[in-house]
């Protein structure tokens, strides 16, 4: 692979790079970091995300970049290469050079993260198959697999986009750069669905679907008459949602309309259910300090949640009321220490404030009844509920 | 008769060995059973025997009666007349009979007085549902008296009427073999029943002694059982399974669904002795290392309540908000039943092992472990079948002390099985069975031998306990 090419091609390679999934794939182990701020600003201007104050996070990108080949016409279908683990098991590794490898990529990992052990351990399970032959069969040359590795123990890639999966639920997700990894706590979004009586004949919306987990998740738990409407405004979005829905087979269930929150919905206003959504929540002051895995590699664009990290809930709250029929449902995800910079609704001294709860019952406590705060699994107020009157 | 008391259906031209003295764990359980071979005078292990031979009933159709083996229509040839009761048992069985005959008849008044409170109303109708099976019994085996008493009769009051008399002492016998096999119905259904024995399972296999070559035969263990769940036609679901370095397994659980398969497999807990040449050993020579197996029934919401302040939930946490802001892979849950100080953690180990393809143009990878979700779910399942567990072995306790020294009273820590590989053979200590072909049984194949054997030996401690 060579070196970085010039910033004035960058713009067209990253748009490329969006429409081409899949199809890079480095030969050789990623270069040191180097920063190149014009690229990072270009390839986040092709994904359509707001401009981020902070300064460019140093990553190795040109691993990421395309071969200067020429792109294929619009309008045809791209010959999408499967996720990692999905590959067929066609490339021998001898027991051997697969052991020199072990040793290599165990010894670069640092003491101060032994999770990663158990990282190497599933990168090989994902990448390769349970046949007991020799030479072993993988999904990639090995060389491949161990710029994967480098990647994700030196540049802090994300393990998920790494094996291109994220075991979410009762789901394997398939899931690449492009679109937010499923979270643990949005797991209990489903439950708090399968809780609403006669949820599974209704019309459900999923706003922000991103690898479209939720959507499939519902989608599996509906029975007659139930649908799923997915929305996102990008595009890789679209792609890898429809991807997981096809895995899994709820075509018929979901329905993925690109377009920005209730604008594709117009057609069932007033219909629907329930409206489901994990929108971006993290407050723009806060990306840069954000954890490497998410703020070097995750789209800005699922993760910014503007000033306060409210902006897109308080969309959302807006759209509800006429999205929703009577009696409807929502449930939204969010983080409540974003929201403790809000300033009227705050009660004296307390950070723990609710201010979207309190928010929506008495700014439409004539729309609204039942809205409370959710906890997770780590006893922190992690969604909004309420019901439509 | 020694020899004929166990039930081992031999399997092939090589068949199992059986040793003809019965070997028990204590000399105490030994005297017992020598003890009650004598006041039995042996027919009424005979009497089992051929029970057993009969095809077991569909567990589905009477969950109260325990094994009620599916007797043909003709009742026991005249021949058979080892099959009677012997006198001292029967006895007793009719002091239980009547005793039941009471408790019916006043649950029967409860249920039927217009000033009982619902609470009462619900508690008296349910025991007497309970009794009813035995009651329907009970019922028959009186008729079936009176039947022979009133035949008696026409016998000794027609010495007249040779015909009469004929047809008479023709039908007392018939009535008389009749009230045989009823007896014997009534009798196994008086038996002290674990009504757990229905129910589906929980398997824990954890690698003791002996390091890495224990947790490989872990591993083996763990596939013996998943290939006996098959051949039974259950299912074998894995919960979690802990690696070790070496690709064994360190710990291992599954749950084994399927009708009756706890009352099969209870009698694998306690610990199982393999000596064989490891894998990695270069120098040939044997070691001794051991695997701990643990069976609990699984409990359901109605058996085990748990409430949510009695619990512990710990999952990952990354010390800031979580959510969007955190990347992890960790979805290891951890519960605490804060009551009784246990402890269920459903690690978040992926294994190759458990790949399984079930639509053949999507290649699901399917993990033991997915999300916190099925994590919680997982570890709420286990926590339950370990308390339900508890709980069963404390009313274990509980009964006579004679109970506490039979078959399957749950000491964990109990050597029960030693496979040897260079001698190609597996002993069951408790039954003193031993079968030549270790290959047959690591397949799943030959348990039968053992579990069958056990399974007649915790009938004759029943029979003990009967008596007693």
């Amino acid at each position: 692979m060579g070196p970085l090419s010039s910033p004035s091609s960058a713009a067209a390679e990253s748009k490329i790079k969006a429409k081409q999934p899949w199809r890079c794939s480095p030969s050789r182990p990623a270069p040191s970091p180097h920063p190149s701020s014009s690229v990072r600003t270009a390839a986040r201007t092709a994904c359509a995300s707001p401009p981020s104050p902070s300064p460019p996070p140093p990553s190795p990108r040109s691993r990421r970049r395309c071969p200067a080949t020429t792109p294929p016409p619009r309008g045809t279908q791209t010959r999408t290469r499967p996720p990692l683990f999905l590959r067929p098991a066609t490339h021998p590794v001898p027991a051997s050079a697969l052991a020199a490898f072990r040793r290599r990529a165990a010894a670069l990992v640092p003491a101060s993260a032994p999770h990663l052990h158990r990282h190497l351990r599933w990168l090989l399970a994902d990448a390769s198959t349970t046949s007991d032959s020799d030479p072993a069969l993988f999904r990639a040359p090995l060389d491949h697999i161990e710029s994967l590795w480098l990647g994700h123990v030196r540049a802090r890639r994300p393990f998920q986009y790494v094996v291109g999966n994220e075991h979410w639920r009762d789901l394997v997700v398939a899931v690449k750069e492009g679109v937010l990894i499923p979270r643990p706590e949005t797991e209990a979004v489903v439950d708090m669905v399968k809780g609403v009586e006669g949820f599974g004949g209704g019309w459900w919306a999923d706003l922000g679907t991103g690898s479209g987990a939720i959507a499939v998740a519902v989608a599996r738990e509906l029975g007659d008459g139930g649908k799923v409407f997915a929305t996102d405004v990008s595009d890789v979005a679209v792609e890898i949602a429809r991807f997981n829905v096809e895995r899994y087979g709820v075509q018929d269930k979901v329905e993925i309309r690109q377009g920005s929150w209730f604008e594709p919905l117009q057609d069932v206003k007033g219909k629907l259910m329930g409206v489901i959504s994990n929108p971006p929540y993290i407050p723009t002051e806060d990306l840069p300090g954000l954890q490497p895995e998410v703020g070097w590699h995750e789209p800005k664009l699922a993760l910014d949640g503007g000033r306060d990290g409210l902006e897109h809930l308080l969309h959302l709250c807006e759209g509800l009321s006429s999205a929703l029929k009577s009696g409807g449902f929502f449930v939204f995800e969010r983080d409540l220490t974003s929201n403790i910079c809000a300033s009227i609704w705050q009660t004296n001294g307390n950070k723990q404030s609710e201010f979207l709860v309190d928010l929506i019952s008495s700014k439409w406590s004539s729309s609204f009844r039942d809205v409370k705060a959710v906890l997770d699994f780590a006893d922190i107020k992690r969604f909004v509920t309420g019901y439509h009157r | 008769m020694p020899e004929a008391c166990w039930t081992a259906k031999p399997r092939g031209p090589a068949g199992p060995e059986l040793k003809p003295t019965l070997r028990f764990a204590t000399s105490a359980a030994a005297a017992m059973m020598q003890h009650h071979l004598r006041r039995c005078g042996g027919s009424a292990l005979a009497a089992l025997r051929r029970l057993r031979h009969f095809p077991a009933a569909t567990p589905a159709s009477s969950p109260a009666a325990w094994r009620r083996p599916s007797l043909p229509s003709r009742p026991y040839s005249t021949a058979e007349n080892s099959a009677e009761l012997p006198a001292n048992l029967v006895a007793i069985m009719e002091q239980r009979m009547k005793l039941i005959e009471q408790k019916s008849a006043y649950l029967q008044d409860q249920v039927n007085q217009p000033s009982a409170s619902p609470e009462e109303y619900a508690r008296a109708n349910k025991e007497f549902h309970k009794l009813e099976s035995t009651m329907g019994l009970i019922k028959e085996l009186r008729s079936k008296q009176k039947e022979i008493e009133g035949l008696k009769s026409l016998v000794t009051n027609n010495r007249e009427d040779k015909d009469m008399r004929e047809m008479a002492a023709e039908e007392l016998l018939e009535a008389i073999d009749e009230e045989k096999r009823l007896q014997h119905e009534l009798f196994t259904s008086l038996l002290p029943k674990d009504e757990a024995d229905e129910r589906d399972c929980i398997l824990e296999v954890r690698a003791g002694t002996g390091g890495e070559e224990a947790s490989l035969f872990a591993m083996d263990i763990f596939k013996m059982y998943e290939k006996y769940a098959q051949k039974n036609g259950w299912k074998f679901d894995v919960i979690d399974i802990m690696e070790s370095a070496v690709k064994g397994y360190k710990e291992a659980s599954g749950t084994i669904s399927g009708a009756g398969a706890f009352g099969k497999l209870k009698f694998e807990s306690g610990i199982h002795r393999v000596q064989r040449v490891p894998v990695t050993e270069k120098s040939g020579r044997v070691h001794t290392s051991a695997v701990s197996v643990a069976v609990l029934p699984q409990a359901d919401e109605v058996d085990v309540q748990l409430r949510n302040e009695d619990l512990r939930i710990d999952t990952y946490r990354s010390g800031g908000s979580g959510g969007q802001s955190v990347n992890t892979t960790d979805s290891a849950v951890r519960i605490t039943h804060i009551p009784t100080g246990t402890v269920v953690a459903i690690q978040d180990e992926r294994s190759q092992h458990m790949e399984r393809v079930p639509k053949p143009q999507l290649q699901i990878l399917y993990c033991i472990v997915y999300g916190v979700t099925m994590n919680k779910a997982k570890a709420l399942k286990v926590l339950r079948a370990r308390l339900y567990e508890l709980e069963r072995h404390r009313l274990h306790m509980d009964r006579s002390k004679l109970r506490s020294e039979q078959i399957g009273s749950g000491d964990r820590s109990e050597r029960i099985r030693t496979y040897n590989f260079p001698q190609g053979r597996v002993t069951d200590h408790r039954v003193g069975i031993t079968h030549h072909s270790i290959a047959d049984v690591m397949e799943g194949e030959s348990l039968d031998i053992f579990i069958d054997a056990l399974l007649l030996q915790e009938e004759m401690d029943a029979i003990a306990s009967f008596g007693a």
